[in-house]
């Protein structure tokens, strides 16, 4: 690895909107608590479809958190979930952007794709698709009248991004990045990398998402990716467990306040942990999967550690990508194996997934900021549901329940639909200051 | 810190299905903006587009199975991508390698995407029309009905997936959806991973199918379009016209393609992001893309005086011409430097701009042409300090700015250079 000396990014805040709590403190607490955020699906009757159930956001009103009525007139519900969470990262950094600092803080966001409401389609197929085929005649001569300047830019896939800005002054480098399920992943990274590289002293940077509409449901039911264990919502998510069947969709956004190490530390802010290295790759296998040898999520975790300066043997924890299907959970289990050779029996290795489903593109981002309490708090959050050992899956899961132990490396997988990996690694705020001494 | 060079590019336009024809195109003023064919436009007022002539899937991938599972917008993706893979001849020198396993892994892919599109909602719009209002019978419909493989054709990172997939390229990746500036973007994002050693080489592209029925019908109605001609500066000017189109460019370390001996078609010296705070409109100040374009003359190490042309964003839109015109004054002083822009021959296509205009910016650069905008009739009053033309201008040096802008008051700019010493 590089030794050029380079700036060191630290975690200074974070907050987060899940199905298993509305900010980061209940959210933890909820995970430690072995809470799960899955259900029968509420906001909309899912009784026609194979999946029943998802992870929502529960009574969640996002003004009651965001007091910015102008802007909320532009939100959807992955965007509103985003405003909140970035909300509470910036209180929580005790620092925000003035108009001096304006264009040195950056943003970038993991954003979800179904930027199009479910109501919306269903007025726009009564009014030009009323048998089902698009009238272009009337689309043509109706359509500017149909549609208002607000619900025009509340559909852009860049409206989250609009927001953020807007909310906090953020005038700097901005970033609005998809792939899929490591989107969320690929912000941190690329945020860590601007503060790096001095584009910016200052980066909000997270996830957001939420699939779980009428379409979105019906588009992953086609695929066969989500568990139909609909009795069971609890229990339908069951990464690693040798009867696990598919994920189960979950919604919600995570922000972290990421700056540079030093001015951290001069303005005695709380550092939560250092965000200290990324790998990103692609599988370039199939479309939804990588190759059961873990090749490509091997590259991501290698050159995370590598770009962080750490050992296999330095790495206390993994939050893995662990959806609960058959294929991510074996070549994710693989892919471990391969980096860390003996050492991977000794690490602890869970996936929230089993207690607030996945978050697609917001995934990324939640798994970090758990990564970052985790080392914060000593403890480790549990594999829910792990009952059936899958033979070929036989590392330390935390099948028992949250687990207490020092924590001073963690490293959080995120994979993609589209064969995009992410792994980013935090480390102790008294790990990097022990290596700056070392190294001085 | 690398340097980083371009070594290959492809683009199929509104103008023509490769480089040099939509090159060839703007010096002979020919505009590919024409009434839409996709759809029926009799009586709508804005019915004009940049689309793509004779648009057919099967002639434009090499992997026809592919075109089950791949959108519109991909198609032309992929094609861009396989046009500069071709001209760069990096995939030949791969094949000489006894192990390929660690140009792949070294090799990267960025990509300036759309996100979803409109007319991937349509497939839904049968299920719709027998469910009424009712979700229930709304979610059996649409499982019988709508193609297994829909999520999968709509994913916003498919050009990222299958350029990995049908090459075995492995390095670090993004795909970047950030509107106007999606493909300007994703040069600046390669040339991070470049410049920091992470990857030696990266697939750029930017890609886009703007011109939807719905996309004209909606930005027509936040007075976004123009129903006769995209004129960008001049004193008519209404409003922008649609497009779509790829544009791809093979990036590499300038070390490692010396190495390979590849041929270098110039010089990526410096990359910039700008947020000014807009939701869809720009600020009237031109403040935010006066730091993008500072931003990227300090990334290059450069001064204005030493840039030699700019391509502008030069949309048609009054308020974005006027505040570019604008910036560009504050930073260049007044009828300085040669500007042109590209998309009143090729149409707006937002994602896909960057890139495309990017590789044009380099044609200008080496063959010392600066195209005119040949709508341009009356420069306007309020872009008067501009040194635009209808006819063609001389670059001043080898080095070019483009500039590019995006919904969400976003600004990116990229410096080339064609003296690659």
């Amino acid at each position: 690895m590089s030794k050029e000396k380079r700036r060191a990014v630290a975690v200074t805040g974070i907050g987060m909107v899940t199905p298993v709590g509305n900010d980061a403190p209940s959210t933890w607490k909820a995970l430690l608590d072995r809470e799960s955020g899955i259900a029968r699906i509420a906001s909309f009757d899912p009784s026609g479809f194979p999946a029943q159930i998802a992870a929502e956001v529960k009574g969640f009103k996002v003004a009651e958190v965001v007091e910015a009525p102008k802007l909320l007139k532009y939100t959807v519900p992955f965007t509103a979930f985003a405003l909140a969470a970035a909300e509470e990262a910036i209180r929580d950094s005790g620092i925000q952007p003035t108009a001096a600092t304006a264009s040195r803080w950056g943003l970038v966001g993991g954003s979800g794709m179904m930027t199009a409401e479910f109501e919306f389609l269903q007025r726009f197929q009564a009014e030009f698709a009323a048998d089902g085929e698009v009238d272009y005649g009337r689309l043509g001569k109706e359509g500017e009248r149909f549609i208002s300047s607000p619900e025009f830019a509340k559909h852009r896939t860049v409206t989250g991004q609009a927001l953020l800005h807007r909310r906090f002054g953020i005038r700097g480098y901005s970033a609005n990045v998809h792939t899929a399920c490591a989107s969320g992943g690929q912000a941190l990274g690329l945020a860590m990398r601007l503060i790096r590289g001095g584009q910016a002293d200052y980066v909000l940077a997270g996830g957001y998402d939420s699939m779980i509409t009428p379409v979105g449901m019906t588009g992953f039911c086609l695929l066969t990716a989500l568990s139909t264990d609909n009795d069971e919502p609890h229990r339908a998510s069951r990464p690693f467990d040798r009867t696990r069947t598919g994920f189960v969709l979950g919604e919600g956004a995570a922000f972290m306040v990421l700056e540079d190490w030093q001015s951290a530390r001069e303005r005695g802010a709380t550092i939560y942990a250092e965000l200290a290295g990324e790998g990103n790759s692609l599988s370039s296998y199939r479309i939804t999967d990588s190759h059961p040898s873990g090749d490509g999520p091997i590259q991501a975790m290698r050159w995370a550690l590598e770009d962080a300066g750490e050992t296999v043997d330095g790495v206390d924890y993994i939050n893995a990508h662990g959806t609960s299907t058959q294929m991510n959970d074996l070549g994710e289990t693989n892919a471990i194996k391969a980096v860390f050779g003996e050492a991977a029996h000794k690490l602890a290795v869970s996936s929230t997934k089993s207690q607030m489903g996945h978050l697609i593109a917001a995934a990324g981002a939640v798994e970090g900021v758990i990564c970052v309490l985790s080392i914060r708090d000593s403890v480790v959050p549990m594999t829910a549901n792990l009952t059936s050992p899958d033979p070929d899956c036989d590392l330390d899961y935390v099948p028992e329940g949250p687990r207490e132990m020092p924590v001073d490396v963690a490293l959080s997988n995120s994979f993609g639909f589209g064969g995009s990996n992410s792994a980013v690694l935090f480390r102790s705020p008294e790990r990097t200051e022990q290596q700056g001494e070392d190294d001085a | 810190m690398h340097r980083i060079v371009v070594t290959g590019f492809g683009c199929i336009t509104a103008t023509g299905t490769d480089v040099e024809a939509t090159w060839q195109a703007v010096l002979a003023g020919e505009s590919g903006i024409q009434p839409v064919s996709s759809w029926d436009t009799t009586d709508w007022k804005y019915h004009l587009a940049g689309e793509i002539k004779d648009y057919q899937p099967r002639t434009l991938v090499s992997d026809r199975k592919l075109l089950k599972v791949i959108s519109r917008q991909d198609v032309l993706g992929l094609n861009a991508v396989d046009q500069a893979l071709a001209h760069s001849g990096m995939l030949e020198y791969r094949d000489s390698l006894e192990d390929p396993t660690s140009f792949n892994d070294r090799t990267g892919v960025f990509v300036g995407s759309p996100g979803t599109k409109y007319r991937q909602q349509h497939d839904y719009l049968q299920s719709l029309a027998e469910a009424g209002e009712n979700i229930s019978v709304f979610g059996s419909e649409a499982m019988d009905q709508v193609h297994p493989m829909w999520l999968l054709r709509t994913l916003p990172n498919n050009v990222l997936a299958y350029t990995g997939i049908g090459h075995g390229f492995k390095g670090a990746n993004e795909n970047v959806t950030a509107h106007g500036i999606s493909g300007a973007q994703a040069i600046a994002e390669a040339c991070r991973y470049l410049e920091a050693g992470a990857i030696d080489r990266a697939v750029v592209v930017g890609y886009d199918s703007v011109s939807e029925s719905e996309a004209l019908v909606y930005y027509a109605s936040m007075g976004l379009l123009s129903p006769r001609a995209l004129k960008p500066f001049d004193r008519d000017r209404d409003g922008t016209i649609l497009g779509e189109g790829a544009g791809a460019m093979v990036l590499e370390a300038k070390d490692v393609a010396m190495e390979r001996g590849a041929r270098i078609h110039g010089e990526v010296l410096g990359t910039s992001v700008s947020a000014e705070g807009g939701i869809l409109s720009v600020r009237e100040d031109g403040e935010g893309l006066v730091r993008a374009i500072r931003a990227s003359l300090e990334d290059a190490g450069r001064k204005p005086e030493e840039i030699g042309m700019i391509t502008a964003h030069a949309n048609g839109s009054k308020p974005s011409d006027a505040s570019e015109a604008l910036a560009i004054g504050e930073v260049f002083g007044a009828s300085s430097v040669p500007v042109t822009g590209f998309k009143w021959s090729l149409g707006h296509t937002v994602a896909a701009s960057g890139v495309i205009e990017g590789i044009l910016t380099l044609s200008s650069l080496r063959e010392r042409r600066v195209p005119g905008i040949a709508s341009l009739e009356n420069l306007a009053p309020d872009c008067s300090d501009l040194m635009v033309s209808a006819d063609e201008q001389s670059p001043r040096s080898s080095l070019g700015l483009l500039t590019t802008r995006g919904f969400a008051g976003l600004n990116s700019c990229v410096v080339f250079s064609t003296d690659v010493d």
